[in-house]
């Protein structure tokens, strides 16, 4: 008997235009690691809440179909009744927390489903070693990373001992080994897991069966081996090789940028990065990998001058920009034109062309708050490139972005590299591959080591 | 030491500022929950002191000209309307000075239990009252993730070579902390809910026993308390 079955589910979010989902019909089998794939906005979030009851219990809006989990049916069984047998883990690990202390956020799920109070710590700590975090138990939420907070948030997850795991870009925040230990991990799971990806090399490599959606229909349900010859031939974009990139045919720069030597900086006295040294040279694309909590951002936001090292200098030749990993940090004006037209002094003549360039002409008008994620994170690089910098520093772009996306902004970025030095922050290797023309990579013992 | 002791504890430091009739009193009061609050980190303690200790110096510079204690004229301003004759005596000073620093301990007191105590435990701590304790603790979280929202606001901002600078600049940033404010509130219902929240027949992690540091703590505050009735 499938774990969950979905009939011909149509969904549309209030006061939408165009449904989300339509006619979507799938099973479940428990245990089996399912990737969902499908362009921003295709439906995958949509799909998945409507498998924890979510949709359209919390959102509202027109539901048609059926979704049973469990032998039970979403329309009658409310999210927290199904808690326990589903569990998700949602995009956005920030806006997931409820506790102060890392232990008590594992232990909430737990304490809800009414789990004994002596097994309640035992089943937390086992959850927080699963996700490989348990050297965070007694940390604040506030003061992880946002790849910390994500694997907290699974291990939130994993405690309930669900038997459908939802888990929406889960690899978002992970740099590519903790990623692979993620999916190691989902694979050896007695409980099914859906994992939506935009980053699909590694979940295509675990997943016993990929479902792709695109405008809200289920174009794809096939078992690994089918699926991938399927992608090769319709979507190729989703099979993104892994490139190792190299510095062996790198011209030297004309003119150095930006200069890090020896820099080091710490946060109330916790080390965050160094001493590291970088330099980035105009008409060049640098990629700086490593491992999440590694000191990448720390990094970028000295070469950017938003730090200031305790340690060490930084020399900068000319204007810099910084592009947030959180696109949400740019919705401070009432239009996409005015928001892109206040790094420019409110030339909004050149935000419209900077807002074509990331190809959302037409949306000048419209609130950011409005935008879907993948929208809002194109805001954000039109707000940043408008600016003309010459150092461009674009921490994490591609978070959240379908791989047609980023082949697009790694286009982009190339096309006019020669004017500015570029550094991007990523821990899509795929993207780095395509977009630099070197990698630097920032280890845990804090030094760097050239691709 | 566990969370209800020292939450006991600040809430009599506060009451006792309050109850207190002497300045001598209340300034120590403000200096031991000064020393409290340093020893949160930097970072996040500096909006608060900040706060509370501007509030304090407000109250000590513009009450003296409102108030009419009598007492040495130190000087004397214009008559203004309603507000009657602007002037400062000692008498004046010395009453500013005392309801100053009762502002600023109990100010200092909310900011060491924002800053230094563990809300969750505390939540535990709350039996049937918990979904109101939930309540409390989400909006006590609520400063620390607008100012770090603030903060993410700025950051972005600076990043393209836009400084926010002034009054006006920083209002500018009220409507989107707001709109995010709300947005981060949905989710986070929504997280609570495919959590199981709401569910009945919820149960409680075990919570630490009280340890003789604890015991004191709610021995002093009674007597913080008293002192303040009567000594103080």
């Amino acid at each position: 008997m499938a774990l969950a079955r979905v009939d011909r589910l149509g969904y549309r979010h209030p006061d939408a235009t165009r449904p989300a989902l339509e006619d979507v019909s799938l099973e479940l089998q428990a245990g089996e690691l399912v990737c969902l794939l499908g362009p921003s906005g295709s439906g995958k979030s949509t799909l998945l809440r409507a498998l924890a009851g979510l949709v359209p219990h919390f959102h509202g809006g027109t539901f048609a179909g059926r979704v049973e989990v469990g032998g039970r049916d979403t329309r009658r069984a409310r999210p927290s009744e199904l808690a326990g047998t589903v569990a998700s883990v949602f995009q956005d690990p920030e806006d997931q927390v409820v506790f102060t202390l890392v232990a008590n956020e594992v232990e909430f799920g737990l304490e809800n489903l009414g789990v004994p109070a002596a097994q309640i710590p035992l089943r937390a700590r086992a959850a927080l070693e699963a996700g490989g975090v348990g050297h965070l138990a007694r940390r604040r939420t506030s003061e992880l990373s946002a790849g910390e907070l994500q694997r907290v948030c699974l291990a939130s997850a994993l405690a309930l001992g669900p038997e459908l795991l939802l888990l929406d870009e889960p690899t978002s925040q992970l740099d590519p080994e903790a990623a692979e230990r993620l999916l190691e991990r989902l694979g050896e799971l007695e409980a099914a897991a859906v994992v939506s990806e935009q980053r699909p090399a590694l979940p295509l490599e675990h997943c016993d069966r990929v479902l792709f959606l695109e405008a809200g229909r289920l174009l794809l349900d096939a078992p690994r081996e089918p699926a991938l010859d399927w992608l090769e031939r319709n979507r190729p974009a989703y099979l993104g090789k892994l490139q190792v990139v190299t510095n062996e045919d790198r011209a030297v720069p004309d003119q150095i940028v930006v200069r890090l030597e020896h820099v080091a900086h710490a946060y109330d006295g916790r080390h965050a990065v160094g001493p590291a040294s970088l330099e980035v040279g105009r008409g060049e694309i640098v990629a700086l990998t490593g491992p999440n909590g590694s000191g990448k951002t720390t990094l970028a936001k000295l070469a950017a001058g938003l730090l200031e090292p305790a340690s060490g200098r930084v020399d900068r030749k000319g204007r810099a920009a910084y592009l947030s990993q959180d696109p949400g940090r740019y919705v401070v004006a009432e239009r996409v034109d005015e928001e892109v037209a206040l790094g420019v002094g409110g030339d909004l003549a050149r935000a419209r062309k900077a807002i074509g360039t990331v190809g959302l002409g037409g949306f000048e008008a419209r609130h950011p708050r409005d935008l879907s994620s993948g929208e809002r994170e194109r805001v954000a690089l039109a707000a940043v490139l408008v600016t003309d910098p010459d150092l461009l520093v674009l921490d994490e772009p591609t978070r959240g972005m379908d791989p047609d996306r980023k082949r697009a902004l790694a286009a982009l970025l190339r096309r006019d590299s020669a004017r500015r030095a570029t550094l991007v922050v990523t821990h899509d290797l795929s993207f780095a591959g395509d977009v630099a023309d070197r990698a630097v990579s920032l280890e845990t013992s804090r030094e760097l080591v050239v691709a | 030491m566990s969370p209800v002791p020292a939450a006991a504890l600040l809430s009599a430091f506060a009451v006792a500022a309050l109850l207190a009739d002497r300045t001598v009193s209340v300034a120590a009061i403000a200096i031991v929950l000064l020393g409290v609050c340093l020893r949160a980190p930097r970072r996040r303690r500096w909006p608060y002191l900040a706060g509370t200790l501007l509030s304090g110096l407000v109250l000590f510079l513009f009450s003296p000209l409102l108030g009419s204690y009598g007492g040495v004229v130190y000087w004397e301003g214009p008559t203004v309307p309603v507000l009657g004759r602007l002037d400062v005596t000692s008498n004046e000073l010395e009453e500013a000075l005392f309801q100053g620093l009762r502002l600023a301990s109990v100010g200092l007191a909310f900011a060491a239990y924002a800053l230094l105590l563990d809300h969750d435990r505390l939540l535990q701590a709350g039996g049937r009252l918990r979904r109101s304790v939930l309540a409390v603790a989400l909006a006590t979280r609520l400063l620390p993730t607008l100012e770090r929202d603030a903060a993410g606001y700025v950051e972005a901002l600076r990043g393209r070579g836009v400084e926010v600078e002034g009054l006006r600049g920083r209002a500018r940033l009220l409507s989107p902390l707001l709109a995010g404010s709300l947005e981060r509130s949905l989710n986070l219902a929504e997280s609570m809910e495919a959590r199981g929240f709401g569910r009945p027949g919820r149960t409680r992690a075990p919570r630490p026993a009280w340890r003789r540091i604890d015991r004191l703590a709610i021995a002093a505050s009674v007597l913080l308390v008293v002192s303040g009735v009567l000594w103080l």
